[in-house]
């Protein structure tokens, strides 16, 4: 929790994303090609951010990378799925 | 004793999973999402086998959908649409065409427009428009869906039209048990015409090429052909009920035994709800034991995570079109 205090600005602008991505979601609902557009400029926003953070931590290794990868592709495959079938 | 090793080892940050739950590891989570693919490919592909099990539920009322419409109209001060059965046999034309041609699209495959079924169903339009919904569990959301799309919403805000048509048909649809809604707006030339005679009504190719949800607005011709001012025959009592006795007016609750959608959507919030808990569980004890180790944020998958939440919570099924 404390790092996460320390490093508010990080974390705001990261949630920044998330609202912005999540309202774009609802307003542009009837449009689902859109939708997949706002999804992947968020899983790749995400793990942008990752990388930016981490190196401005001086943590940024290969392994922490594809981490970030590995959950920004479940996450699309996820709503891509919804969205598909829906 | 191995059960519950295993469940520490894919749960807990231990020495056995390199202080980080096994099923947070990149390798486990790229598995878990080729997994999700293969389930979506197995979907896509199930109904091409001929196993037939995939399905919407819907309830869906025509009297609801004319409510609804009419509702937002009032709301944006305009007057009332009209139930117009000439308009409901084209709706159902439409839908029946769609099903029997195996087609998801305003234009036929073989090129057949839509204005067609109008004029096959007698309806001698100045203005029309369509629109276009399916896999909606009821109508509210149908109607919810066309207003949030500025073209379809301007179908059903649009002062041209006086009259309305719906059908709700279902049937399968690439494999699928699909509902349908088929909703036609309209405004006849006999409600429009001037004492005059007037150019003959048609559609130009421009108008063709673009009929999405639009209303295509009638151009007169080069050669006008003189046409009778006089109003369309008023349906019969009887071709009224034989239309009502044809279409699956009511409602309709097919009966669905796996929802793609439904299924998708849960299997989907599952995973992602237990994910969200052993990430929880994982940065809780790696910050109590004060774990030093090379990993992404915690707080920062969750909330990417928490997002698809929210997102897959707000997904609803059905299309527009």
């Amino acid at each position: 929790m404390k790092h996460i205090v320390k490093h508010l600005p990080h974390y705001l602008s990261l949630l920044g994303i998330f609202v912005v991505g999540f309202l774009g979601f609802l307003i542009f609902s009837y449009d689902k090609g859109f939708q997949i557009a706002i999804l992947a400029s968020i899983a790749i926003s995400y793990v942008a951010w990752g990388i930016i953070h981490h190196h401005i931590h001086k943590d940024l290794y290969l392994a922490v990378v594809i981490e970030y990868i590995a959950v920004a592709i479940l996450g699309f495959v996820i709503v891509f799925s919804i969205v598909f079938q829906g | 004793m191995f059960v519950i090793e295993t469940l520490i080892h894919y749960l807990i940050p231990h020495p056995s999973n390199n202080h980080k739950a096994k099923l947070l590891h990149s390798s486990s989570l790229l598995i878990i999402a080729s997994l999700l693919l293969f389930f979506q490919l197995t979907l896509y592909l199930l109904p091409k086998t001929g196993i037939k099990i995939l399905g919407y539920a819907s309830r869906i009322s025509v009297d609801e959908i004319v409510r609804l419409t009419n509702e937002k109209r009032a709301q944006a001060g305009l007057s009332p649409v009209e139930f117009n059965p000439s308009l409901s046999t084209a709706a159902k034309a439409k839908g029946d065409d769609m099903l029997a041609k195996d087609y998801w699209a305003h234009v036929a495959p073989d090129g057949t427009q839509p204005w067609k079924f109008f004029t096959d169903a007698g309806y001698k339009y100045r203005y029309a428009g369509e629109n276009l919904a399916r896999d909606f569990s009821d109508a509210s959301t149908a109607v919810e869906a066309w207003m949030a799309s500025p073209t379809h919403r301007d179908n059903v805000l649009s002062s041209k039209y006086k009259d309305i048509g719906i059908a709700v048909v279902e049937g399968d649809l690439a494999g699928v048990d699909t509902t349908i809604i088929v909703e036609l707006f309209g405004t006849q030339q006999a409600d429009t015409l001037p004492p005059a005679p007037i150019a003959q009504q048609g559609l130009t190719t421009q108008v063709a090429a673009t009929p999405l949800a639009t209303s295509p607005v009638v151009i007169p011709t080069a050669s006008p052909t003189v046409i009778p001012a006089s109003p369309t025959p008023l349906p019969t009592l009887v071709a009224v009920l034989q239309q009502a006795i044809a279409s699956p007016i009511p409602s309709m609750i097919p009966s669905v035994l796996i929802s793609p959608f439904q299924t998708t959507r849960g299997i989907s919030l599952f995973v992602v709800g237990f994910l969200m808990l052993v990430l929880i569980l994982d940065g809780l004890i790696v910050s109590r034991r004060r774990i030093a180790r090379i990993a992404g944020r915690t707080f920062a998958h969750l909330s990417f995570l928490g997002m698809i939440l929210a997102i897959a919570l707000i997904l609803r099924a059905g299309k527009i079109l």
